[in-house]
This record gives structure tokens, C-alpha cells and sequence, in this order.
């Protein structure tokens, strides 16, 4: 190749160059801008106060709706918001954020319009979905009374979607190791969100943190012990 | 309480500020997305808040579907993270999938050894210590414990993308419609993404489309 080539090459392989990338560069460049100790701060380890339990959707970008940089909230995102006790994933992310991390906030955090609610009750065997959705059709089934009473369908479904951050997060409150943490500690505390894109607002549903953790643990107590 | 009471106060005024800043920019952005997503890309990435994925690639809400786990960690027998394969490639119809490690993984450096982290990580860094055990020479043969740890971060992602291709759903799109799969390793005390490996059928090997 003479040198002309490759100059055309090179100028080729920069135009199709990795748009991901280029972003990257541009951000990271803007952080040292603002702080020349940033990254350096980083690299030392991670302090967050919060872990923030949300759906898998593209249009909810935790740390850009809360205005919270990097390295200020522990993440996890799944199809749903679900929190299953059985779920090694979401067990190990929770157990890590309290034990190690020692969050001060959990936030599940859910979405109107959200296609795992809707896929959960529509009638079609969706294979390896079936058993991950099933904890929305039992959280129906938990309010099936109330469901059943709204006939417009996507208001139905939002309300679905509201009842089920709920379940969730009453299920991170059942865990022993938020469970002991705020006996020992005073966090953290469990909160339940929805996220509203006509508005762009997260909704506080309003999570009785304390009276959960009363009620749950008439049933699933595990502070004894150790 | 007082601290407690902060953070969480923070977070409210954040998401009111976002609120205004994505209105007054594009007034009709959110109530756009409200009608769907159509994302380009799957995400799977560490739980670790230093690598927050829209963040560092500077993205836009809708742009990427996401999964975060304890040191970014798949195995076929995961059902949290197969269900957001399924629907992310099955039905939303991402067009590629990231596997993203980082440098000064916590999950990376507990894998270097076998220390007790009670049942529910042990049981998740299982695949991960084994990993470390298949390639305990090369690991041995690096200094710091900061090289083992990131050296087998980026095995781990090799092993992801390798766990991925067996997955029907995965299999399938790749052949039918050229999903493609990549693997990046994010350097903490640098901000920067590094390719580590991409996988291509069609031989489109760039991450984003062009002209996007
Ligand atoms: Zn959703
Ligand atoms: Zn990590």
C-alpha cells in the first residue's frame, strides 16, 4: 500500500469510526474538563448511597432521570423490575449493595406503558418468559379485584405496573439482608417508584418503609440468628 | 437521619431538573418515547455505579436496553438475564448486544481467590471462579493483583460472548438478520471504552450504525 492509500484508509476507518466510542471519548474528556481528579477519584472505589433496581427499557436511563453521576448508584435492571427470592441475580446484587456497599436507599423503580406488564397477561406460551412473568400475573391475581374494575386497558395495565413495584420492593424488604442491616443500622430504606414519560417524572408510590417491615415480619422475619 | 433524608431528597430534585432540561430542549421527546422503544443495542454490563452505560457513551433514553449484574456475569442458566435476552433480541430486536467489563471490578477481584462471601455471591461467583481456575497459569504468571483482577475481567466477557452464541434466540438472529456481539472492557481510571472482541456475521463490525 503507498502511503496515499493508507492515509485514505486510515481517514476511512475514522469516518466509520465506532459512533459508541467517539461518545465515549467526548464524555470523558467533558468529566476531566469539570474535575481533572474524576477518573483518578474513580478508579479509588465506589461509595454509592443508593441502589436502584429498574426495567431492562432503553427509555429509562436511571442515573440521567435521577441527575446522578458516575459512581453514585449501584445498578440493576431486569425485564419487569421483578424481585424474586429465588432469583440468584437480583439476591446477589442486593446482598452486595447492603452487606458491602452499606446503600443508604433501594429504589424499584417501574414504568407506565411497560412491555414485560403487558406481555405477562397476554394468553401465549412465551417459553423461558413464562416462569420470569409469572410474578406479574401473581401480583394480579393478589389484586384481581381492583384490575378487574378498570375496563380501559392500558389504564389497567398502569395500575398493574403500580401495584407490581410494589410487590417488588415489599420483596426486597422480606430479604435478610435488608432486614438486618436496618436493624443493626437504620438502613436502608425501601422505596417504591413509577416513572411517567408524559411528564418525565418519577412518582413517589409511597412505600410505608417501616409499616412493610412490620407487617412482613409477622411472617418473614430473619433477624434471628447470627 | 439527617444524611439519609439528603440523598433522598437529592434524587427528587435530580429527576425535577431532568424533567425540565428534556422539556425545554425537546418538548416532545418524552411523550415520543411513551409510544415505544426501538433500541439499536443490549447492554450487559457490571452492577458497579461507575459504569453507568447512557452515561459514559453519552446515549439518549431509548438507545440501549440494559441488564446489570454482579460483575456483568451470564450463564445459560440465569433466567433473569436469559429473559432480557429473549425479549431484548426475540422481541424488542436489538440489532447488537454489549458485553461490558471494567477494570477494578469488586466481583473480578473477589474471583481471584475462594474467600467465604456468604452462600448467595459464592453461588454467583461460581462461574466466575471457575473461570479463574481454567486459566489459573496465565493469571499466576501477572503481578499485581489489579492485572489478575482485570485480566479476568476480560476473560469473563470472552466467556459471555461465547455463552451467548449458544443461545438459540442469540444463534438465530445472528444468522437471520446479523445481530453481531461485542465485547469492551470500560477502564475506570481512564473513562474509556476498549474493544476487547466483536463477533460478526454479516461484516458489519461497527458498533453504531453509521450516520446515526
Ligand atoms: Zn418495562
Ligand atoms: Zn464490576
Amino acid at each position: 500500500m503507498t502511503e496515499q492509500e493508507k492515509e485514505r484508509v486510515n481517514e476511512h476507518l475514522k469516518a466509520t469510526h465506532d459512533r459508541i466510542f467517539e461518545s465515549n471519548r467526548a464524555w470523558a474528556s467533558k468529566c476531566l474538563d469539570k474535575d481533572p481528579e474524576f477518573f483518578a477519584k474513580l478508579n479509588s472505589g465506589q461509595q454509592p448511597d443508593y441502589l436502584y433496581i429498574g426495567c431492562s427499557d432503553s427509555r429509562i436511563p436511571a442515573n440521567e432521570i435521577m441527575g446522578l453521576e458516575a459512581g453514585e448508584v449501584f445498578m440493576h435492571r431486569n425485564i419487569a423490575n421483578l424481585v424474586n427470592s429465588i432469583d440468584l441475580n437480583i439476591m446477589s446484587v442486593i446482598n452486595y449493595a447492603v452487606r458491602h456497599l452499606r446503600v443508604k436507599h433501594i429504589v424499584v423503580c417501574g414504568h407506565y406503558n411497560c412491555g414485560g406488564v403487558k406481555a405477562a397477561m397476554t394468553p401465549a406460551d412465551l417459553g423461558l418468559l413464562n416462569p420470569w412473568l409469572r410474578n406479574i400475573r401473581d401480583v394480579y391475581r393478589l389484586h384481581e379485584q381492583e384490575l378487574d374494575g378498570i375496563t380501559d386497558d392500558a389504564k389497567r395495565y398502569d395500575r398493574l405496573a403500580e401495584l407490581n413495584v410494589l410487590e417488588q420492593a415489599r420483596n426486597v424488604v422480606k430479604t435478610a439482608a435488608v432486614q438486618k442491616s436496618y436493624k443493626d443500622d437504620g438502613y436502608p430504606i425501601v422505596h417504591a417508584w413509577i416513572f411517567d414519560f408524559k411528564d418525565g417524572l418519577l412518582k413517589d408510590l409511597k412505600l410505608d418503609f417501616e409499616g412493610t417491615l412490620k407487617s412482613i415480619q409477622k411472617i418473614y422475619n430473619l433477624t434471628g440468628g447470627d | 437521619m439527617s444524611t439519609i433524608q439528603d440523598a433522598f431528597h437529592r434524587l427528587v430534585a435530580g429527576n425535577q431538573s431532568y424533567k425540565a432540561k428534556t422539556f425545554s430542549e425537546a418538548p416532545n421527546f418524552l411523550p415520543q418515547l411513551a409510544t415505544g422503544q426501538s433500541p439499536e443495542v443490549l447492554w450487559i454490563g457490571c452492577a458497579d455505579s461507575r459504569v453507568p452505560e447512557t452515561t459514559i457513551c453519552q446515549c439518549k433514553p431509548g438507545d440501549i436496553f440494559v441488564h446489570r449484574n454482579i460483575a456483568n456475569i451470564l450463564s445459560a442458566d440465569d433466567i433473569s438475564a436469559g429473559s432480557v435476552i429473549q425479549y431484548g433480541v426475540g422481541a424488542v430486536k436489538v440489532q447488537r448486544i454489549v458485553v461490558c467489563g471494567h477494570t477494578s471490578c469488586g466481583g473480578a477481584n473477589a474471583a481471584l481467590g475462594d474467600a467465604d462471601l456468604g452462600e448467595t455471591l459464592n453461588t454467583w461467583l461460581h462461574p466466575m471462579r471457575e473461570l479463574r481456575r481454567k486459566h489459573q497459569k496465565e493469571l499466576d504468571a501477572l503481578e499485581s493483583t489489579a492485572a489478575k483482577a482485570n485480566r479476568l475481567a476480560e476473560i469473563n466477557v470472552r466467556n459471555s460472548l461465547e455463552v451467548l452464541q449458544t443461545l438459540p434466540v442469540v444463534g438465530n438472529a445472528m444468522r437471520e438478520r446479523g445481530l453481531t456481539l461485542h465485547g469492551v472492557i470500560y477502564d475506570i481510571g481512564e473513562g474509556e471504552l476498549k474493544v476487547l472482541e466483536e463477533t460478526s456475521k454479516s461484516g458489519n463490525n461497527s458498533l453504531w450504525s453509521q450516520g446515526r
